[in-house]
């Protein structure tokens, strides 16, 4: 098994590693780069959404993805959404309506739905819950999770 | 879960070097990636081995829609998000923005590509009954450069089978340029908000200028054995109105009494015909409206 030298730039920092071809970039962010709040949900079918983060400002699930595909590309991971030790207003949304329990999700929500707030500065209750299908969450029951996305568009003035 | 190990990762350009790059390996041991939605549950779950990686994300010219009155071409590399977007595809070919909106999630609409889920062709995939409805082409192309076309009948074979060779490219999915008075839709119905189909309708109907059907074609995906056309329910739409909904529900019955559809954990084969019925209706009658429009 041979080794690849990946550039692969998160939140703004370059890491330079030699990764084996099979490494996930889900574990490259976690391992290599230590940014631990990449959470990893499920095994191989890529439904839970925890893992989400931003592939040149997309947001992608980082378990279906090999580290050496993202070679040359700009990831954000959540550690990289505060600017200067102030939060985003989803962020602060999140804390205030109490979206979170465990909080193993939150990550990878807080990515998809920046993301899509984006996308649609001014949405629905159902856009949201569409919106939020690709994430799971075992403890909210998600309604404080809408509550939150839809506060943050409501103050980001969209 | 982790991969089993990959000893070569290449991005290439051009289509003749991704063609070249799998060429160097034994038949099954090198795989091309697209958006990697679905190849690469089978390489974690080790379904798949693949020593060699061939990652389509560089190669130039499989990406985008154009839509003219030469016809209505889509790179296979296009991802599910553009088609969603794409409103050159309003009315004859609608149906694939309906499919494309509702695949999975967001963030397998922002990777996965209309290409990837055809040369997958998994039972429950939307994309195939959508290019089986709407009479797409496949263009593939192999080595040497011969490129080749074939209908999307054709293409679709059984259950992740296709008739592409080992080492071709789909390089697009192409339609005739779009006749007035045509349009499509699609619907399908999953246990939870846009999942996997349990079952898929797509339909397809040109009309003449009283607003009579000319001619339609209903294929539904979901079926054990593959996506299939229903001849029955195409040949009673003809000569009928959008706004005739007892021939239309006469055909979507027929379509249901023609299909054989299986049992599983999802729904019982009675459950499946209920599902050809009411969303076929459904998509008849937007797809009547959306030809008068
Ligand atoms: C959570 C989740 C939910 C989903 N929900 C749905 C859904 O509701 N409906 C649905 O239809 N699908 C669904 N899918 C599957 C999804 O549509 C996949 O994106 C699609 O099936 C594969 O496209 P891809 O670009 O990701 O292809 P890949 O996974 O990269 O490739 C698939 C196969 O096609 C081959 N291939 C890809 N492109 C080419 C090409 N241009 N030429 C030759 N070979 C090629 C690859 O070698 C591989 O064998 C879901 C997937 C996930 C993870
Ligand atoms: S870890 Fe579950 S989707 Fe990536
Ligand atoms: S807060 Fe526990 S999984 Fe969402």
């Amino acid at each position: 098994m041979s080794n690849q030298t990946v550039t692969i730039t998160i939140n703004g920092e370059a890491y330079e590693e030699s990764v084996p071809q099979r490494m996930l970039l889900v574990d490259f962010i976690r391992d290599k780069a230590a940014l631990t709040g990449t959470h990893v949900g499920c095994t191989y079918e890529g439904v839970c959404g925890a893992c989400t983060v931003h592939l040149d400002g997309e947001a992608v699930k980082s378990c279906l993805m090999l580290a050496v595909q993202a070679d040359g590309h700009e990831l954000t991971t959540v550690e990289g959404l505060a600017q200067g030790g102030e939060l985003t207003q989803l962020q602060k949304s999140f804390n205030e309506k109490h979206a979170l329990q465990c909080g193993y999700c939150t990550p990878g929500i807080l990515m998809n739905m920046t993301e899509f707030l984006k996308d649609n500065p001014k949405p629905t209750e159902e856009e949201v819950r569409r919106g939020l299908v690709g994430n799971l969450c075992r403890c909210t029951g998600y309604q404080h999770i809408v509550e939150a996305v839809l506060d943050a568009a409501d103050k980001q003035g969209g | 879960m982790y991969p089993a190990p990959i000893e070569e990762y290449v991005r290439p350009g051009t289509v003749d070097e991704a063609i070249a790059a799998l060429a160097k390996y034994p038949e099954g041991d090198a795989f091309f990636v697209a958006g990697g939605q679905s190849i690469m549950q089978a390489i974690k779950s080790r379904l798949l081995r693949p020593r060699c990686i061939v990652d389509l994300q560089g190669v130039s010219g499989l990406k985008g829609i154009t839509a003219d009155s030469n016809g209505v071409r889509i790179g296979a590399m296009t991802r599910y998000r553009e088609i969603a977007e794409a409103e050159s595809l309003n009315g004859a070919y609608q149906a694939m923005r309906d499919a494309a909106d509702r695949v999975g999630d967001r963030q397998v609409r922002n990777r996965g590509t209309i290409g990837g889920s055809l040369c997958w062709n998994y039972v429950a995939a939307c994309m195939p009954p959508v290019t089986m409805s709407l009479g797409a082409e496949m263009e593939l192309i192999g080595a040497g450069g011969a490129s080749r076309s074939v209908a999307a009948n054709d293409f679709l074979l059984g259950p992740l089978e296709t008739a592409r060779e080992e080492n071709e490219i789909l390089l697009s999915i192409n339609m005739p340029a779009a006749p007035a008075n045509a349009g499509s839709a699609y619907k399908k119905w999953g246990l939870v908000t846009d999942a996997l189909p349990v079952i898929g309708v797509c339909a397809y109907v040109e009309l003449d200028g009283s607003g009579a059907c000319t001619s339609a074609r209903v294929a539904i995906g979901g079926l054990g054995d593959g996506p299939a056309h229903s001849g029955a329910a195409a040949a009673a739409l003809v000569g009928n109105k959008g706004n005739d909904a007892d021939a239309i529900s006469a055909a979507l019955d027929a379509a249901a009494n023609e299909t054989e559809t299986q049992g599983d954990l999802w729904a019982d084969p009675a459950y499946r015909k209920q599902l050809i019925r009411s969303l076929g209706t459904e998509v008849v009658t937007t797809a009547f409206q959306r030809a008068a429009s």
